[in-house]
């Protein structure tokens, strides 16, 4: 009789450490290191391109990347300083939030800029605690000027100050933000708009935006209507730009609009449309043109459910969201592109996915990349020249707004489907649960680049890998130890 | 060990009956919310920021679903393997089971809406599992044949 209660317990202490003993072996094994290099991260994914002789990858040596920066003797065009606090600030429309502001408000001031002027910026942390970096949204910055703690410069302490520079691109609507800690600032108010105007910009060019303070909505920082005044006749530009973790979807009552361009890229040939949305996803920017009646009846673009951009005198009546969304997949007119997709030098393949397991010893569901977690993810290897071509699909129940630093890449099909209309070129990408997307970009900004989720609050459980150019390696470090979280 | 068997068993039950309270909080808040002119979109749902009251019945119901009753029902089941309660082992598993469908079934909702269908349905079959699996102790352990019922979950051991 003992020995059958010895066998018993044995029994049910060996089928216990069966459980726990795995679950306590992936625990451990998915702390990270106190601090750490993004290029130890990983694994490299070389894409079916040749290994560049010397080890990007966790190697040493190379080109620095905090050499890539713009020319230094250059003069400023557009030079300004924005100072970082964080405080308990007001809204435009009387309501505090506890968050964060730059030069005393949220969002920060509006940069404006000429296609090929130098920006300078010199940022200032006042006292922000985890420190801040500022990243410029859709600007192909060189790496240096690319702003994510740890990977292409260290945070900027309280009291530090960081000087960022970089030229213009061409004519487009782009934004800044803090990334570090960014799931955090992003969503408190460390952010503000960039625009680069063109030659003759139209009579009205509104910037619409839109961001939720504690759960309220608002465009540039006011939860009530914007209002702009339109002359009949003219032309009026709406400057969209989604600073929020998920998509949101504009559309204008009153007058037809042109998709006039995504992310900072002008569409080309775009058409008048009247009865479909147009959507936003996280981090992108669509420009809206509309032509204002000549019977100077007023203009409403409406975004999301709440807000509108109001154009013209008077107040236009609220519409429902048309039941069809604009697809720039076939919008506008085809137009070659300077590279040839179908000559790709790497083919990667990014695939989104979910499952329960441990990032840094917390349980929960976690975001996969190619099956994966976060830190085990692939690390994108190029070389500079390079085609290439990326399959993001999307097998995670959930929407991601996918995001790559320093380029712009081009829609060549989704879900089989190629696309017919304007080159539809992007820096955010709205990847929808069971899409695939065959996307294509040149590497022709050398550095280490973030690609990630710009849901930053899944970027920060781990949706995020990295573009990296043979033969560059930066110095920084991440992790709990080194002050930078970039996410 | 029994005793710590049957009380998670009666926890289990009990947080499902916290789910369903909590997320029925969540829906009617959205409502009042909805009605008084409040917009429910993806970036509202993505962002952390509380919006109205009762979006903690959506928080509470994902750390509750997602994180502490799959922890109470491994622990059940480990309890079971101590417990010795005639058929426990069977019965803990069975509710460990039904935890990990319910949460497949949770997730998966957020892309195939008929998951979440099945979702409501297989927690009744879960609250009524758990509840039987904490109730039939004392009756399995009060039974007179109960030590050679024991013996034979040893050797089913």
């Amino acid at each position: 009789m003992p020995r059958i209660r010895q066998a018993r317990l044995a029994v049910a202490v060996t089928a216990t450490l069966l459980i726990v003993g795995p679950l306590a072996w992936l625990w451990q094994d998915s702390l990270l290191p106190q601090a750490y290099s993004i290029m130890s991260m990983g694994y490299a994914d070389r894409g079916g391109g040749a290994d560049g002789g010397h080890d990007g990858h966790g190697g040493h040596g190379g080109h620095d990347v905090t050499a890539l920066v713009a020319d230094r003797d250059r003069p400023a065009d557009v030079s300004l300083t924005l100072t970082a606090r964080q405080e308990r600030f007001r809204l435009a429309s009387g309501r505090t939030v506890d968050g964060y502001t730059l030069n005393g408000g949220s969002p920060g001031p509006t940069i404006t800029a000429r296609a090929g002027q130098l920006v300078q910026v010199r940022l200032v942390n006042d006292n922000v605690r985890d420190g801040i970096t500022l990243h410029w949204h859709g600007v192909d910055v060189p790496n240096a000027e690319d702003g994510v703690a740890g990977v292409t410069q260290d945070a900027v302490r309280p009291g530090g100050e960081f000087v960022y520079r970089f030229v213009a691109p061409a004519p487009g609507t782009f934004w800044y933000h803090s990334h570090q800690v960014s799931h955090e600032q992003v969503a408190r108010g460390l952010f503000g708009a960039l625009m680069v105007l063109p030659p003759e910009p139209p009579a009205t060019d509104v910037v619409a935006l839109t961001h939720l303070y504690d759960g309220v909505r608002t465009i540039n920082g006011d939860s009530g209507d914007l209002h702009a005044a339109a002359a009949p006749g003219t032309v009026a530009r709406v400057r969209l730009i989604n600073s929020d973790n998920g998509p949101t979807s504009a559309w204008v009552a009153g007058a037809p609009f042109r998709l006039v361009a995504v992310d900072g890229t002008d569409v080309h040939g775009p058409t008048p449309v009247s009865d479909a949305s147009v959507l936003v996803t996280a981090g992108g920017r669509a420009d809206l043109e509309i032509a204002m009646p000549d019977s100077g009846a007023p203009v409403r673009v409406q975004i999301g459910g709440a807000l509108s951009v109001v154009l013209g005198a008077g107040e236009p009546p609220r519409v429902a969201q048309p039941a069809k969304a604009l697809d720039p997949l076939g919008y506008g007119a085809p137009a070659p592109l300077a590279f040839d997709p179908g000559a790709a030098d790497r083919v990667f393949r990014y695939e989104i996915g979910r499952r329960p397991g441990f990032v840094n010893g917390r349980p929960g569901m976690y975001w996969t990349i190619n099956g994966h977690l976060y830190p085990d993810v692939p690390m994108y290897t190029v070389a500079e020249g390079d085609v290439v071509r990326m399959t993001i699909v999307n097998a995670s129940s959930e929407v991601h707004p996918m995001h790559l630093h320093g380029h712009h890449a081009v829609v060549l099909s989704r879900n089989g489907v190629r696309a017919t209309g304007s080159p539809w070129w992007f820096d955010s990408l709205n990847v929808g649960d069971g899409e695939r997307y065959e996307i294509a970009f040149v590497a022709d900004n050398p550095g280490i680049w973030a690609d990630h989720c710009h849901n930053l609050k899944h970027a920060a459980d781990g949706l995020v890998a990295h573009l990296m150019y043979e033969g560059y390696t930066t110095p920084f470090v991440l992790g709990a130890k080194t002050g930078n979280s970039p996410e | 060990m029994r005793t710590v068997y049957k009380v998670l068993a009666y926890i289990v039950a009990a947080e499902v009956i916290v789910q369903a309270m909590m997320i029925a909080w969540a829906v009617a808040g959205l409502g009042l919310w909805v009605d008084g002119g409040g917009v429910f979109d993806k970036s509202v749902m993505e962002s952390e920021q509380v919006p109205f009251t009762e979006v903690a019945g959506i928080i509470v119901h994902g750390l509750n679903g997602g994180l502490v009753i799959p922890v109470l029902a491994l622990l059940l089941l480990i309890s079971s393997f101590f417990a010795k309660v005639p058929g426990g082992i069977k019965f803990g598993a069975l509710v460990f089971a039904l935890v990990a469908v319910q949460t497949t079934l949770g997730y998966a909702g957020h892309g195939l809406p008929v998951a979440g269908l099945l979702h409501g349905g297989n927690a009744l079959v879960l609250f009524a599992t758990a509840l039987y699996t904490a109730r039939r102790v004392g009756r399995a352990t009060a039974e007179p044949s109960a030590e050679p019922a024991r013996d034979q979950v040893a050797a089913q051991g």
